[in-house]
């Protein structure tokens, strides 16, 4: 056996002081790791390790300007199952079948499923998740949150708007104002493992959700009510498509009413009614047919097409012409009738087809969006002979008519090379301005258009306001649709002076008209009023521009005086109220394409006339029978107002009469 | 000539229970999580690693009993096994993790490169002592040679391993040659042939990325992780049983990452401690090389002492991102039944070196 040297002692010194001195180059590098560095790693294993649940905090309500409550919050539970704390998978089972009245097969797939959280039902009834809570079954959880709730169910319904899923605003003033409504969601933190399974004992940090503001509109419960039920009443009676009512403060732009009949219901935001799903199905039906027709049929189809965009005034031009021009009219109305015969023998066999067929997503995404739409402003339409108002307006205002000028009606009017009809086939024979006014003469409206000329009567239109859109704090505002100025010639400058071939929302009429009556001042309309805290501590008054002048006080004056006229002895009486001042003016404007006979029947009225203190406009699409909108929404205005009118506490004034 | 067995060292006893009694507890606290996770038993890493901890406490038990003189005959047995084994892994071994490393007979796998360090001590000692007449370059060269087979064997499928056992061997010859400067040019030229080695492979190559920048990387994630646990320890630690990054986010906490769950766990205080006992171990080692009664003696406790620093060393450069990232255990503390029954087993000769100091 060989004996250990001195060079092998040496050496395993020289190796054992090698790994000492390693062993100490590590022990620094590890102080360094854990003091140092401690701060920066152990941030970065914090964020690793903690996870936050959010607590959603309640949305802030939506009252009327009384108090009344219209959009509130209801408390709702989320139940889940967190498998690795179940210890009775039956029972468990067994009490969320009976009491969520589910199918066991669902409930057993979930309870079974492995998974760290599995949610078994949403939006159920507190009552419901306090008693399942009550079991204390391990593995069930019951977190409560908050679900929007509408009182009133359907009542301004395209105004509120509802919410989704996650308490966002979907439409309306509940996406408008989001972020007043929408509270800061509270945060629970936990610390979990690498599956993201939360640890017990380990403690939570809690962060208290601040629930959010309460909006105060400027709608009135009960004007609502009178608009919704008088709109309802009105529909009903003439088989109308939609009617749209807007009450307004003309003074100041409020809104105390804006009801476009049929309403959905908010609750139920996602159900279609029977009609509505009845429509969509032909119209999916419809769709089908269109994809199995030939070629040719494609191509009128498109011609049909192009047709109906110019109805959308994408082609207004396209559209005028189609209104003056007789040939033209009529080719539309030869490939109206065609393509529809097609389609038409196409759909009913589809349709028969595909009786059972349910909705496929676009279409009843399409059906919905049709069915929230608020047409007061989201849709446009030719206003007809109530922007004789704006005329007029204009008319007095540059000087070129007085209220006492003699005009002569012989029934039409030759503009250019075309005739242009006036409503009363006989024509009005002589008449002051004022009595065409309350004739709604059109060809004395053409004359005033023409005096004023193109660019005076432009001028005009952008100084009242009516190029822009009104500003009203809703979504989707549809833009005024009005032809370019350098296409405008006589002939279209006269069928503008009665309200023709151009297309504005009802509220810019309403907001035009107010402004025009109520001494000259562009008003914006409006809901939003006041933010307050849930306990009515006043957080914000909103402001509204109120200083842009359009109109000279005398010519606002005048208006109010002809306007009063025009129910008093004219077109309007139907509105006409004893005991209170009421200004107002008719209109009947035929939808494009002239040849389907479909009318618009409107009326526009204001009270007191001296001193407007609320402005009603109704809208009635598509009436059944006699459509004049003197004979049939002129009536709707008089009993919102001679409801309102008491209501807001403006005074009878029984003298009138006499004097 | 030969001594009458005197004493064990029972410090070196004392460290060794100390340690396996510390790596139970500690894999315990490590593996719970990922037992119940993977097994649904908490127990699951801790029963499999008390049964191998407590036949490696009987093999230490015998083989410190035994003559170690009388092991030398068996040496060159003991190494053509491992070389069978080694090679048999390569055609029988059954694949975890993706790599071929263990033989199974029945309910038991075996990791044959565990078995290897021993054997390649065992050989390079007797051989060595054997052939310290003959001149020195001679000698190493020729030892170098005998060690080749088995780390190319074991280097397929694990490289770390034939590394330490390459590393067991050049310490071993340059404790046994009396010259420096031939270490140098070893040391330089074996730095080159790493540097040539890794850009040959680019994934190589993307290591030494990761290490630098762990935190851009995808694969940097377990580095990152440990890094995360070791910095979130402190001083003191959050306390045994309450690290945060062992449930799943370092993987396999009980392997090659457990050092940082203990530094989270027991903090820079406990870590340094843990470090000081390695320490300590490895003196013994030196005291038992130094008084070792003969050359073979000397070389087996200059062995173990390599083996078991070289594992910490590295075990710990790797989990504080000091070196690259490559899969080597804590001795005694890391999960790994094959591990720490031969490391008991080394244990038990070293003791049994020590019995015949003078």
């Amino acid at each position: 056996m060989q004996k250990t040297r001195s060079f092998h002692r040496r050496k395993i010194v020289v190796i054992f002081a090698g790994t000492v001195g390693a062993l100490l180059f590590l022990g620094g590098r590890l102080a360094h790791l854990m003091i140092a560095e401690s701060e920066y790693y152990a941030v970065l294993a914090e964020d690793l390790h903690e996870r936050e649940r959010s607590i959603k905090a309640a949305r802030g309500r939506i009252l009327d300007r009384n108090g009344v409550v219209l959009a509130d919050n209801r408390t709702v539970c989320t139940i889940s199952v967190i498998h690795s704390q179940i210890r009775e998978p039956e029972k468990v089972i067994e009490v969320l079948c009976k009491e969520l009245e589910l199918d066991e097969a669902a409930v057993r797939k979930r309870v079974e499923k492995v998974s760290s959280i599995e949610r078994v039902a949403k939006n159920v009834d507190k009552e419901i998740g306090d008693r399942i809570r009550n079991y204390g079954l391990a593995g069930i959880k019951v977190d409560e949150d908050y679900r929007r709730y509408y009182p009133y169910g359907s009542m301004a319904s395209k105004v509120i708007g509802f919410t989704g899923g996650d308490n966002q605003g979907i439409i309306g003033l509940e996406v408008e104002y989001e972020e007043v409504l929408e509270g800061t969601p509270g945060r629970i933190l936990t610390l979990t493992d690498a599956r993201g399974v939360e640890l017990a004992d380990t403690g939570e940090a809690r962060e208290e959700p601040i629930a959010g503001k309460d909006l105060v509109i400027s709608m009135d419960y009960n004007i609502q009510q009178f608009a919704e039920q008088a709109a309802y009443r009105i529909m009903e009676q003439k088989q109308a498509d939609s009617v749209s009512i807007l009450a307004m403060n003309p003074q100041n732009g409020e809104i105390y009413a804006m009801t476009n009949v049929p309403e959905f219901d908010l609750n139920n935001p996602y159900t279609l009614s029977q009609e509505q799903r009845a429509a969509a199905e032909a119209k999916a039906a419809q769709e089908a047919a269109r994809k199995e027709q030939g070629e040719e049929e494609a191509a009128q189809e498109a011609a049909l097409q192009d047709a109906v965009a110019a109805v959308n005034g994408a082609a207004l031009q396209d559209a005028v012409a189609v209104l003056n021009g007789a040939a033209l009219q009529d080719a539309v109305a030869a490939l109206n009738g065609a393509a529809l015969q097609n389609a038409g023998a196409a759909v009913s066999d589809a349709a028969l087809q595909k009786v059972e067929s349910t909705l496929s997503g676009e279409v009843l995404q399409d059906a919905l969006n049709q069915m929230w739409r608020n047409g007061c402003l989201n849709d446009t339409y030719e206003p007809g002979s109530t922007f004789k108002i704006i005329t007029a307006a204009a008319g007095l205002d540059a000087g070129v008519v007085t209220l006492q000028d003699q005009f002569s009606c012989p029934g039409f009017k030759i503009v250019e090379d075309r005739r242009i009809r006036c409503h009363k086939v006989g024509g009005h024979g002589g008449e002051t301005f004022l009595q065409a006014t309350q004739n709604s003469c059109n060809p004395v409206f053409i004359e005033v258009g023409l005096r004023l000329g193109v660019d005076r009567y432009f001028e005009y239109f952008n100084q009242f306001g009516l190029n822009q859109k009104t500003g009203i704090d809703l979504p989707g505002e549809a833009a005024t649709i009005m032809h370019k100025k350098e296409n405008v010639g006589q002939v279209e400058l006269a069928t503008i002076s009665f309200g023709q071939s151009f297309q504005i929302t009802p509220v810019q009429l309403a907001t035009t008209v107010s402004s025009i009556v109520n001494g000259g001042i562009r008003v914006t309309p409006h809901f939003g009023m006041q933010v307050k805290e849930r306990d009515g501590t006043l957080l914000k008054v909103y402001q509204y521009e109120d200083d842009n002048r359009i109109l000279a006080e005398e010519t606002s004056e005048t208006m109010r005086y002809l306007l009063e006229q025009v129910v008093d002895g004219g077109s309007g009486k139907n509105a006409y109220i004893e005991g209170y001042r009421i200004g107002g003016k008719t209109a009947t404007s035929e939808t494009l394409p002239r040849s389907a006979n479909k009318y618009i029947s409107s009326f526009i009225g204001f009270s007191p006339a001296d001193d407007p203190q609320v402005l009603v406009l109704c809208v009635i699409n598509n009436p059944q029978g006699v459509y004049y909108g003197g004979t049939i929404a002129a009536p709707v205005v008089r009993e919102i107002l001679g409801n309102v009118l008491p209501y807001l506490g403006v005074e009878r004034e029984v003298s009138q009469t006499e004097s | 000539m030969r001594q009458r067995a005197g004493k064990t060292d029972g410090m070196l006893l004392v460290i060794v229970l100390f340690l396996t009694g510390f790596g139970l507890v500690v894999l315990y606290s490590m593996s719970a999580y990922n037992g119940q996770v993977r097994f649904g038993d908490a127990g699951y890493y801790f029963k499999k690693q008390f049964f191998a901890m407590t036949l490696g406490l009987a093999l230490m038990y015998g083989v410190s009993r035994m003559d170690y003189h009388v092991l030398g005959r068996y040496a060159v047995a003991g190494y053509l096994i491992s070389l069978a084994l080694s090679g048999a892994v390569l055609v029988f071994g059954d694949a975890y993790n993706g790599s071929r490393r263990w033989l199974s007979i029945g309910p038991l796998s075996f990791q044959p490169s565990e078995y290897a360090k021993p054997a390649v001590i065992l050989l390079l000692a007797f051989f060595v002592s054997k052939l310290q007449k003959k001149k020195s370059s001679v000698m190493s060269a020729a030892v170098m040679g005998m060690v080749l087979p088995i780390v190319g064997l074991v280097g397929t499928n694990n490289l770390s391993t034939a590394v330490i056992i390459l590393g067991i061997a050049v310490i071993m010859i340059f404790v046994s040659n009396p010259r420096y400067l031939p270490f140098v040019w070893i040391i330089l030229g074996g730095g080159g042939f790493l540097g040539v080695f890794l850009s040959l492979e680019s994934y190589r190559l993307e290591r030494i990325a990761i290490w630098r920048h762990p935190e851009q990387y995808e694969k940097g994630y377990q580095t990152m992780q440990g890094l995360y646990a070791i910095g979130s320890g402190g001083v003191f630690g959050r306390g045994l049983g309450n690290s945060l990054q062992k449930l799943g986010f370092v993987p396999e906490a009980q392997n090659d990452m457990i050092f940082a769950v203990i530094c989270e766990e027991l903090g820079l205080a406990g870590a340094l401690l843990l470090m000081l006992l390695f320490g300590l171990l490895l003196w013994r080692f030196m005291v038992i090389a130094t008084h070792a009664p003969d050359l073979f003696g000397t070389l087996i406790a200059t062995g173990i002492m390599g083996h078991i620093a070289i594992q910490v060393i590295l075990n710990i450069a790797v989990v504080t991102n000091t070196i690259p990232n490559t899969g080597i255990t804590l001795p005694f503390i890391s999960y790994g039944g094959t591990s720490v029954m031969f490391l008991l087993a080394e244990m038990g000769l070293a003791l049994s070196v020590s019995r015949w100091s003078g």
